[in-house]
């Protein structure tokens, strides 16, 4: 037991003893998780930008001329039951005189004597959905309404987006899987650095008789112990960050979005970097003691 | 107890030993001698099992080169006190540190290694020097401290390869003196060196090494 305790605090001696290294390696690593957190603090977000961008989508129905407001109720109501459809608002006779007055500042009825804009409606689609959204679908339902004359939207602008959406989502496991491979990498390399750099410590334990294991242990606490430095600085500025975006977000743009921090990522970071030191200062030291 | 009974060891650049046989008993003080190059610290690392005969084998209390392993390694230092002709201090350690060394890695309770490294420092004329780090001590210091660490852990055999060869007349007088010191409390000591002015007269045997083979006994 006091042989282990000696090992534990030489361990935490070392990150003194060796403060330049210590500081580089805890700044690598910081900067490595903190730019994993935000990658997955992006992709619990992903679906949130695209929620906003769906707000966008609008869908204009116009109906023929002979339908009237009364009727156009009845039609909106079953443009309602189409799946994929959230809202659907009347524009009634009225409401399109006062539209265009505010669009082209004339009113219509002076011009031509009489109302000649339809009954319209602004349908709205479900934008809650995490997979790819297809309007062509609702298109063709509501064209199949035998009263509607005309149906507006912006199709290539909505397939644009809904493709991105798609492919960023496709790719993010492969994405993710090569930054955390890299983030690996710098981790494992930083302390094969601090292993090597001390050297001649390893050298000189091996002559006194101490075994090998008693050479691994103060560099595998050492790592475990620059792990757990650097994911404590992490966790205050990720989530010092996120509320940053999020005061920008919520006062300089009028997107209405707020991202939400996913707190198990705090989990899978000190997992992950508790993990990689672990293994990189055993393989590291391993490697030198061959 | 060493004993060497036909080894060589022959480095990639050429160099090394040639045959060697011979025996140093227990409690024994050996000078080993030769000019640079003749093969002194070859045969040490053979002591200290860093490298393995290419033929023949060395003995060294109960173990043998012909039955070292990687894990028994560690085990057969653990009796042998090495000191060196460039310390192999920690620099990042103070002498409390480094002389406590040997005892952490042999699991000595903790309270009972203040006393020891006090009592050993005061042995190599350290006493209160333990919070000095190596660069604050001059030469012979070191080569002291390197001593304390080397018995501390009161080893069977003492090691000693050229521990004079940074030190002046004076302190290198003053170490063999307290390597002497050591091995009359029964500690088997095989000290190198290339002075003969500083081992002739001495009444110790002196083994001989002349470009890796032995000359004398």
């Amino acid at each position: 037991m006091d042989k282990f305790f000696y090992l534990l605090t030489d361990g935490m001696k070392n990150l003194w003893r060796h403060k330049l290294t210590t500081f580089t390696a805890v700044f690598t690593l910081f900067l490595a998780l903190f730019f994993v957190g935000l990658l997955a603090t992006a992709g619990t977000n992903t679906h949130k930008i695209l929620q906003y961008l769906r707000t966008k989508y609008k869908i204009e129905v116009f109906f023929k001329q002979d339908v009237s407001n009364d009727e156009a109720i009845g039609y909106i109501y079953r443009i309602k039951q189409i799946k994929g459809v959230r809202t659907a608002t009347i524009i009634e006779k009225e409401d399109a005189i006062r539209i265009f007055k505010d669009q082209f500042g004339e009113n219509i009825i002076d011009i031509l004597g009489y109302n000649p804009l339809p009954v319209s409606a602004v349908v709205n689609i479900n934008r809650t959905s995490r997979d790819r959204l297809s309007v062509e679908p609702i298109i063709n339902e509501i064209k199949a309404i035998n009263q509607v004359d005309e149906v507006r939207y912006q199709g290539s602008l909505i397939n644009k987006i809904e493709r991105t959406y798609t492919r960023i989502i496709d790719q993010f496991p492969f994405l993710a899987g090569i930054i955390i491979f890299f983030t690996v990498l710098v981790i494992y390399n930083t302390m094969k650095l601090s292993v090597y750099g001390r050297r001649e410590l390893i050298t000189s334990l091996q002559l006194i008789g101490a075994t090998r294991t008693f050479v691994k242990m103060p560099f595998i606490f050492e790592g475990i112990f620059i792990g757990i430095l650097s994911v404590s600085l992490v966790f205050p500025a990720l989530i010092g960050s996120i509320n940053g975006i999020n005061y920008l977000l919520m006062n300089f743009t009028s997107w209405g979005i707020k991202l939400i921090f996913d707190p198990t990522v705090l989990i899978w970071l000190f997992v992950l970097v508790i993990s990689i030191t672990f293994v990189g200062s055993y393989r590291a030291v391993s490697n030198f003691l061959k | 107890m060493i004993e060497f009974q036909n080894v060589s060891y022959e480095h990639q650049k050429g160099n090394g030993v040639n045959n060697l046989c011979f025996k140093i008993d227990d409690g024994e003080f050996t000078f080993l001698i030769g000019p640079t190059g003749s093969g002194k610290t070859t045969l040490m690392r053979l002591v200290y099992f860093d490298i393995i005969p290419q033929t023949g084998s060395v003995i060294v209390n109960e173990y043998s080169s012909e039955k070292m392993s990687n894990r028994k390694i560690p085990k057969a230092r653990q009796s042998i006190g090495m000191v060196f002709q460039d310390y192999k201090l920690l620099k990042d350690r103070n002498l409390f540190e480094n002389t406590a060394l040997p005892l952490h890695v042999l699991g000595f309770p903790v309270n009972e290694i203040p006393e020891r490294v006090e009592e050993t420092l005061e042995l190599v004329g350290l006493d209160g020097k333990d919070k000095h780090f190596p660069h604050e001590l001059s030469g012979g210091e070191q080569q002291r401290a390197c001593l304390a660490r080397a018995i501390i852990k009161e080893p069977d055999l003492l090691l000693a390869d050229e521990p004079t060869g940074n030190l002046d007349p004076v302190a290198s007088f003053e170490l063999v003196r307290l390597l002497e010191t050591i091995h009359e409390t029964g500690t088997t000591v095989l000290m190198a060196s290339h002075n003969y002015n500083l081992i002739k007269g001495r009444g110790h045997p002196i083994l001989e090494l002349k470009e890796g083979i032995l000359r004398g006994n």
